[in-house]
């Protein structure tokens, strides 16, 4: 059994469906790519994973166990982590503070800090400690999820589009730490637009539009798929 | 619990402070004595208030009801019942504190958002004082009077002026240190980031109920037992004081003014508000009544906009800039 299985997830707001009877899975320690257009349904699909969203129909058995109606923090405390795309402010609290909160859910207060000090320093965010969340850059906010991330010890953590709105240099510190997050033995499904950034860090893809699961396999597989170049292109310019 | 806590706790400042102020009755006249036991009165529950107010963001208008409880019930459950008023505080405070969780329950089960916490809060306190003027029991609109203090502490009485100045210093400093204990805990932190981000605190594991929940029942209990202390004090369990939900006006103001959120702010701003309100009215309030109303409505307003934050940082900065800036680094 895969460490991650979403098995034919339905999500309905109204009369749209932004999921449709999406299936895949996630086997423990490998990096999954998840990409599509704009609307394609994968925030949506995270919510869903990380118990923000309840989804219309479908199961998600995380690690053995059907995580649906598990509220996100307890999700957190199985190890089960995620990030926002949209960088998410913390307006009276400094960096440290922020993410020792994430420390807390394993550690008693001391080392909670300790461990969140830690974590500032691995993503690179050392000496900005103090600092509160949104006088960062945007690059040092999307460390700063990374920090938030990592604090709580996870086992397997959804990444929603860290990368969005960084330079081709900037992405290096994130990769980095993906990279090693992985190597430690983190499973990583990841959501991303930057293809060459997701080409080199999965090793396995899905690719959903319309809220469709359309294609999955190898990077090298997925950009020969004519469905999905006709996804990110349109199949013909009459569409 | 952070280190913070217990250098407070050793702290020869705040033992010093405390030691200052519990000379003041040998001091001040009796009239100054009054003046400062009511503004202890407010420390102890702007500080109360605080805990939901300013540390989880939550604006709550019911504290008047906790208040009520802890002061009306119990001097009702020694009027009618002939209940000892310490088990009248603790049975005040549990019904309080279980008061205190429905609501947060409810706000959370309904997903409630700032103005509608705003108004079912002030909703319950609304019922609570129709339940008490309503209600021969607990004095109905007349109030019940309780009997003298002889300072029989055993019955729950200080013996008047002085020792319900101490009472209610001891009581203030409890409620401060609680105030300092949780910013330094777990719950601190979980509750600023509810405060800040209810989802993103939610993402990083943060069981949101429980510490609303959490933070309620503190919150509540304690505002409880400093009604106990307050009716005790005033002798009259006056409805129209204790259950009116301007109470609770004046709390969310004291703590607004002084500085939502961190733990000397709410006493900070009581210690300052309720002195100045209680000597405008002596000086001014026969001359020319309404008077030191405008003034201290100006004083309060001029406040806000001078430091919307509250006093406590703009002293904070102060401070700093005085001492130079090589020690002005925390924000």
């Amino acid at each position: 059994m895969a460490f991650l299985e979403v098995s034919n997830i339905t999500r309905r707001f109204g009369g749209l469906v932004a999921l449709n009877a999406v299936s895949f899975e996630v086997e423990k320690g490998e990096i999954l790519g998840i990409i599509g257009p704009n609307g394609a349904g994968k925030t949506t699909l995270f919510g869903v994973i990380s118990g923000f969203i309840p989804p219309s129909s479908g199961n998600v058995v995380y690690d053995g166990e059907s995580i649906i109606g598990v509220s996100p923090d307890r999700l957190v405390r199985r190890g089960l982590m995620r990030s926002f795309q949209i960088v998410q402010s913390f307006a009276d609290m400094t960096t440290l503070d922020v993410v020792t909160t994430a420390a807390l859910t394993r550690r008693p207060m001391r080392e909670a800090i300790d461990y969140a000090a830690q974590a500032l320093l691995r993503v690179g965010l050392g000496g900005k400690e103090h600092k509160t969340p949104a006088t960062l850059s945007l690059q040092d906010k999307k460390l700063l999820e990374l920090a938030k991330c990592i604090a709580t010890d996870p086992r397997c953590i959804l990444l929603d589009e860290v990368m969005a709105g960084l330079t081709m240099a900037e992405t290096a510190a994130p990769i980095a730490i993906i990279e090693e997050l992985n190597k430690q033995g983190v499973t990583i499904v990841m959501v991303e637009h930057v293809m060459p950034v997701i080409m080199r860090l999965a090793q396995r893809m899905v690719v959903i539009n319309f809220g469709e699961k359309i294609a999955q396999g190898t990077p090298d597989e997925i950009i020969k798929d004519q469905r999905v170049v006709d996804a990110y292109f349109g199949d013909h310019l009459d569409a | 619990m952070r280190e913070e806590f217990y250098k407070t706790l050793s702290s020869p400042i705040w033992w010093g402070t405390l030691a200052i102020a519990a000379i003041m009755p040998f001091v001040l006249s009796s009239y100054y004595v009054h003046i400062l036991t009511l503004a202890l009165v407010y420390v102890a529950l702007a500080s109360s208030w605080n805990i939901v107010g300013g540390m989880a963001g939550q604006i709550s208008l019911a504290h008047s009801l906790f208040i009520g409880i802890g002061s009306m019930f119990s001097a009702a459950l020694l009027l009618k019942l002939g209940i000892n008023m310490w088990l009248g505080l603790v049975i005040s405070a549990v019904i309080s504190g279980i008061l205190g969780a429905v609501i947060a329950w409810i706000d959370f089960r309904f997903q409630l958002g700032h103005l509608s916490f705003v108004l079912i809060t002030l909703a319950f306190a609304e019922m609570g004082s129709i339940v008490v003027e309503g209600w021969d029991f607990l004095g109905g609109a007349s109030g019940l009077l309780l009997p003298k203090d002889t300072g029989n502490f055993l019955a729950f009485q200080f013996g008047g002026g002085h020792g319900a100045f101490w009472m209610m210093l001891g009581l203030a400093a409890i409620c401060v240190l609680v105030n300092v204990a949780i910013l330094n805990s777990p719950l601190g932190y979980y509750l600023r980031t509810i405060r800040d981000n209810e989802k993103a605190a939610q993402a990083i594991g943060v069981n949101i109920l429980r510490y609303k929940i959490t933070a309620m029942v503190i919150s509540a209990m304690l505002a409880s037992v400093v009604g106990t202390a307050y009716v005790r004090y005033l002798t009259f369990a006056d409805p129209y004081l204790l259950i009116s939900p301007v109470i609770t006006i004046e709390i969310v103001l004291f703590a607004t003014v002084g500085g939502l959120g961190r733990a000397y702010g709410p006493a900070l701003g009581a210690l300052l508000l309720v002195p100045l309100g209680e000597i405008l009215r002596g000086k001014l309030g026969s001359t020319l009544p309404g008077l030191h109303y405008f003034i201290y409505g100006i004083v309060v307003i001029s406040v806000i906009l001078v430091t919307p934050r509250g006093l406590l940082p703009l002293f904070e900065r102060l401070w700093a800039r005085w001492r130079g800036p090589a020690v002005a680094g925390k924000s």
